[in-house]
């Protein structure tokens, strides 16, 4: 009986030290002193005693009474104290640090030129108003070819235009080194045409690369790379001749409709494909109007849209939401 | 350019359905951008009118019976060819014709009618919709075996596809089904077949008959013509008009028609004068003179240009030459003889001209373009014979043919390690004779490599990089291994890195970046200082000009999302701004930053009263992005005068900060006060590391003092007399308290000041700091009059 009191103390205090509220309390004080309490239970059973250790167990399960009692007390007590403070009511809405968003536009520009920069290429930049030498000239694209019927350009006069594409910056980088040449050139570029799939204003991303020994095989193999990075490694993708002034031979490149997996949808127009860049080999007459020799090296370019890029990415339909600049929109990427 | 399936099937034979031809094209460098399927419901039967009787309610109605092959109906029909006899196109009820176009029962004006009798245009074949169809017209022979109830579409054979074909501007001679019927030939390695036929001349001879001569051989190397009489001026055969119509090109009569038929079947186009009506019957081929004026045919007088180039008859112009036709001259109902024209235009010349017109014809595209040099006079016999076989007319023996183009074939060498450097050196060789006999080159295998001679029509083909090209296209660029060049590492960050970091910075601050148009209204101008630059041919005037500043941009974020509710606004934008050079055409560019905030400081909370935005939010923003800067009060036009600020950092001007002058923001319609800041990028974030500083070991204390201040004196000039006490323990002086109010007399303010003090080397003693702020005070006194406050 002395060892049965002793373990009735021992679960009285964890079950104490585990309740936070009076009603608790309450619940343990019946289930300890009440009629039908354990210890009242096992007072119950004093007759199967001994006479001799009556007084003694008698003494001792008074005490424990007392002291359940002393101890419910004062755990009313702090539990009394602790309710004085009003219980906060935490549904609330929290205090929020504002919180801020990289243009989607900007987000997905940075995570390019961050493949480009793993695969070894440097960043260029060029101005985004041209001359026309820079912008089609040089580029093999003379004044009368319908060729540039393909960009409706923004003039300033005869000669000085808003570029319409990022190539100008090639040239630029022709100009000014010497191959090998690796280099990526993000920005701002213009054309005159405003519609659901067409703004003012858009980025490109150009690349370029000159080295000895470049082929076509290599322009594949880093495209390839890159659309891989940016839309996973299964993304199916193919390679059509197309034409380019400054390249040859010229070739866009497509990739197995994300939307519809290639089944055909509204997006990819039911033919399973998406056009997202075009590309070619450095055409010779670029090198000449840069005075590199063509003898020795040959290389790759290539241009992409970004807005193209992001709206395939998030699934946006209408081109002209980048530049609303409606907080709603913006807030929406959080760079992942 | 758009193009029915079959039509290019008659060409070239390829047992492959439309969709699949379009892929073998598109992969090949020839995109096709979209097939649609010509189809006509099954429901549309043939018919036979039995009976036709005049509607009792209305004039120009008919109650038809019809035997539909299985029974016999009744059905209205307002078309004025309706007669009994007629084989007809029946669209029963429950048929749909194109979108909302479903056949129902009805009753037409007290009469039920069960079903309709069909135009060319209701099912969608051509845009006739003069009448109903007569099924004799559409295909005579078919006459023998159609019964009524056929099914329309397969008695008459009239499934197609139309390929809508997106040709790249070098390939001129893929504008035509002979042209994309000889790509696929050459893909497929099939046989092309050329339309067969049999040109019947009469013993009358085109000699003297017309007088041609070309003054300008250079932009009209080639000049060729037939003469033809007795011409039938009518409505063109049903399959003429449905593949013109299936092209895009609108069916006039039959003379015209088969001009623009032989245009899509060849790629050369034609133009047809009335022979009566040119003077002198004679042509001439010039330069327009400057100014000079002339009508075409679509009743626009164009005023021409010296580089422009004419078809004169005796008298004057008939014709801007590969473009389009006059008025004076253009075949009419009347017309009886008629001058076929079949001629090479300079490309160039042409362009420049439709370019200048604003005209863009299908003629003018493809001489652009450059048509074949070689086909003109068999053009020319092939549009004579349609006119003799559907226009019933003479056609006079022979051609004139003036003719100074060049003919050298050229060779260009292809070596096979010039192949292999630009495509890759897994290519294999032996098919490349092949691939170039199919495209209907000339190829010699030779010591070096490939002399390969192209066909004429192929201009584009001129180097040896465009045969590698031209290689790659055929054996397939799929084909090609893709393969990693073998990497080399960049040497530095570039200058985006910071760009980026930037924006990072910024957005963890609390501001969305936005991206605006770089040109903007040209009525900004008056707000700035600077002159803009201005677009020659902008989209709209509210983007006209190339900003000269961020801040017309960011602002007009802040307005159009208050017009959707949205009041508390924190953005930047980074970018480009375009000042014009004295004496150059290319402005001076310069990136930089701009801030723009308004509505609440705080996003609401419920604990919390909120407040607006005011100039030291600003300017707060201001010190975070450029770290130590001094602010001068400046007047610039744009902003609240009062409230702005120029920013100098180590005494360069990085920028300005200050309030949006409340008529700018009249303007735009805003309530709300929006604070700007706007700096040179290169000011952003650009505090170096300076080396290491030591942790202070010995802790600091703080006194504050109680002033009463002249209005009239700044808070700098106050801490400019603290700092000259020279007490080096000073760390750091901040106003705590501002007060203006009644408890001070007029023109005067309270300020509290809070002056850090710490020793490197020591922990100060009150008495210490007692003494240097005995000194302050003494200082503020003395220079500034200032009184401390009890």
């Amino acid at each position: 009986m002395e060892g049965q009191l002793e373990a009735l103390k021992t679960t009285f205090e964890q079950g104490l030290a585990e309740i936070r509220d009076m009603d608790g309390l309450d619940a343990l004080r019946v289930a300890y002193l009440g009629r039908k309490g354990r210890l009242t239970s096992i007072l119950r059973q004093m007759k199967e005693v001994d006479p001799e250790d009556r007084p003694r167990i008698g003494t001792l399960s008074n005490q424990l009474k007392g002291f359940m009692e002393k101890a419910m007390e004062a755990k009313a007590a702090s539990i009394k104290a602790a309710g004085t403070i009003n219980a906060i009511d935490v549904t609330l809405p929290g205090r929020m640090p504002r919180k801020g968003f990289v243009h989607v536009i900007n987000q997905v520009s940075a995570e390019m030129v961050g493949i480009f920069e793993d695969l070894g290429f440097d960043v260029a930049t060029g101005p985004e108003v041209e001359d026309e030498y820079h912008n089609f000239e040089a580029l093999n694209i003379p004044a009368h070819h319908p060729a540039r019927d393909m960009q409706d350009t923004f003039y300033f006069n005869d000669h000085t235009l808003l570029r319409t594409h990022t190539s100008p910056v090639q040239i630029h980088v022709m100009e000014a080194q010497k191959p090998p040449i690796r280099v990526i050139a993000p920005g701002k570029v213009y054309r005159c045409d405003s519609d659901v799939s067409h703004t003012p204003m858009f980025h490109q991303i150009e690349g370029l690369w000159i080295e000895e020994g470049i082929t076509f095989e290599h322009l594949k193999g880093v495209l390839y790379s890159v659309i891989h990075r940016l839309f996973g490694k299964d993304v199916p993708l193919r390679f059509r001749p197309s034409f380019f002034p400054f390249t040859e031979p010229s070739a866009e490149v497509d990739i197995g409709c994300i939307i519809c997996k290639g089944k055909g949808c509204r997006v990819c127009g039911n033919t399973g494909w998406l056009e997202v860049l075009g590309c070619g080999m450095v055409d010779p007459s670029v090198y000449a109007h840069t005075g590199i020799d063509e003898s020795k090296i040959t290389g790759f370019a290539f241009g992409l849209g970004v807005e193209r890029i992001a709206m395939l990415r998030y699934g946006i339909d209408d081109i002209r939401l980048f530049f609303d600049n409606d907080m709603r929109f913006l807030s929406q990427f959080d760079g992942k | 350019m758009n193009i029915s399936y079959r039509w290019i099937k008659e060409f070239v034979d390829i047992d492959m359905d439309a969709n699949a031809l379009a892929d073998c094209l598109t992969m090949s460098g020839t995109e096709v951008e979209g097939v649609v399927h010509q189809t006509i419901p099954e429901e549309v039967v043939c018919a036979r009118i039995l009976e036709v009787t005049p509607h009792p309610e209305a004039d120009r109605l008919h109650v038809c019976t019809v035997d539909n092959g299985s029974e016999h109906l009744q059905v209205i029909c307002g078309a004025p060819n309706v007669r009994k006899g007629l084989m007809v196109a029946l669209a029963p009820q429950g048929c749909i014709l194109g979108e909302g176009m479903k056949i129902k029962k009805s009753k037409i004006r007290g009469v039920e009618s069960f079903g309709m009798l069909v135009s060319e245009k209701e099912l969608g074949l051509t845009d006739d919709h003069e009448g109903i169809i007569e099924i004799d017209q559409i295909d005579e022979k078919a006459m023998d075996r159609v019964r009524p109830g056929d099914c329309f579409l397969r008695a008459l054979d009239l499934e197609d596809w139309v390929l809508d074909v997106n040709v790249t501007p070098n390939r001129g001679d893929c504008l035509s089904v002979l042209g994309l019927a000889r790509e696929l030939s050459a893909i497929f390695n099939q046989d092309l077949h050329l339309p067969a036929f049999d040109l019947v001349e009469d013993e009358c001879t085109i000699d003297n008959k017309i007088q041609v001569s070309v003054l300008d051989t250079h932009a009209c190397p080639r000049y060729a013509a037939r003469f033809l009489d007795n011409v039938r001026i009518a409505k063109s055969p049903f399959f003429m008009r449905r593949r013109l119509f299936s092209s895009g090109i609108r069916a006039i009569n039959t003379v015209v028609d088969i001009t623009n038929y032989v245009l899509m079947e060849y790629g050369q186009p034609m133009h047809a004068f009335d022979y009566n009506r040119l003077n002198d019957h004679s042509i001439v081929v010039r330069r327009a003179g400057h100014g000079e004026r002339f009508l075409t045919l679509d009743s626009q007088e164009r005023t021409m240009d010296k580089d422009d180039l004419f078809i004169c008859d005796g008298k004057g112009p008939v014709a801007i030459a590969g473009i389009m036709g006059g008025e004076s001259s253009e075949v009419v109902p009347e017309t009886n003889s008629v001058v076929l024209e079949s001629a090479f235009f300079d490309p160039i010349t042409i362009r420049r001209t439709a370019k200048r017109l604003n005209l863009s014809t299908e003629a003018s595209y493809r001489f652009e373009r450059g048509v074949d040099p070689e086909i003109q006079t068999e053009a020319l016999r092939r549009a004579a014979y349609l006119m003799g076989e559907f226009a019933h007319a003479r056609i006079w023996s022979g051609e004139i043919d003036v003719n100074h183009l060049d003919y050298t074939q050229k060779d260009i060498m292809l070596e096979p390690s010039y192949l292999r450097r630009i495509l890759g050196t897994n290519i294999p060789l032996d098919d490349v004779g092949d691939v170039f006999t199919r495209l209907g080159a000339v190829v010699e295998r030779q010591d070096k490599g490939w002399a390969i001679s192209p066909p004429m029509f192929r201009h584009d083909l001129v180097r040896p990089v465009d045969l590698v090209e031209e290689y790659a296209r055929i054996y397939g660029m799929d084909r090609i291994e893709p393969r990693l060049p073998a990497f080399v590492p960049v040497e530095m960050k570039h200058e985006k890195t910071a760009v980026e970091q930037m924006r990072l910075c910024l957005a963890s601050m609390g501001f969305t970046e936005v991206i605006t148009y770089s040109f903007i209204a040209g009525q900004w101008e008056k707000w700035f200082d600077t002159k803009m630059l201005g677009l020659k041919n902008p989209i709209s005037d509210e983007l006209s000009h190339m900003r000269t500043s961020l801040i017309p941009g960011i602002s007009g974020v802040i307005e159009k999302n208050k017009k959707k509710q949205i009041r508390d606004v924190y953005v930047f934008e980074t970018g480009k701004c375009f000042f014009p050079v004295d004496g150059r055409d290319l402005p001076e560019e310069v990136e930089r930053l701009a801030i723009a905030i308004s509505g609440a400081r705080r996003d609401t909370h419920w604990s919390d009263p909120s407040s607006k935005v005011d100039f030291y939010d600003i300017k707060g923003i201001a010190l975070a992005v450029v770290g130590p800067a001094v602010f001068r009060s400046s007047s610039h036009a744009f902003l609240r005068p009062g409230e702005q600020a120029d920013i100098y950092v180590e005494d360069q001007k990085a920028g300005v900060i200050g309030c949006l002058h409340p008529d700018i923001l009249d303007a735009i319609d805003m309530d709300d006060a929006i604070y700007v800041l706007e700096i040179d990028t290169r000011f952003a974030f650009a505090e170096k590391f300076k080396g290491m500083e030591p942790i202070p070991r010995f802790p600091g204390t703080a006194r504050d003092l109680s002033l009463v201040v002249d209005e009239k004196i700044t808070y700098e000039g106050i801490e400019q007399a603290v700092t000259e006490c020279r007490i080096k323990e000073i760390q750091a002086i901040m106003p705590v308290d501002l007060y203006h109010g009644d408890r001070l007399p007029d023109g005067l303010k309270g300020l509290t000041i809070r002056i850090s003090y710490r020793s490197d080397t020591k922990t100060l003693s009150d008495k210490q700091v007692a003494k240097w702020q005995k000194k302050v005070v003494r200082s503020l006194e003395d220079r500034l009059g200032i009184r401390i406050r009890d």
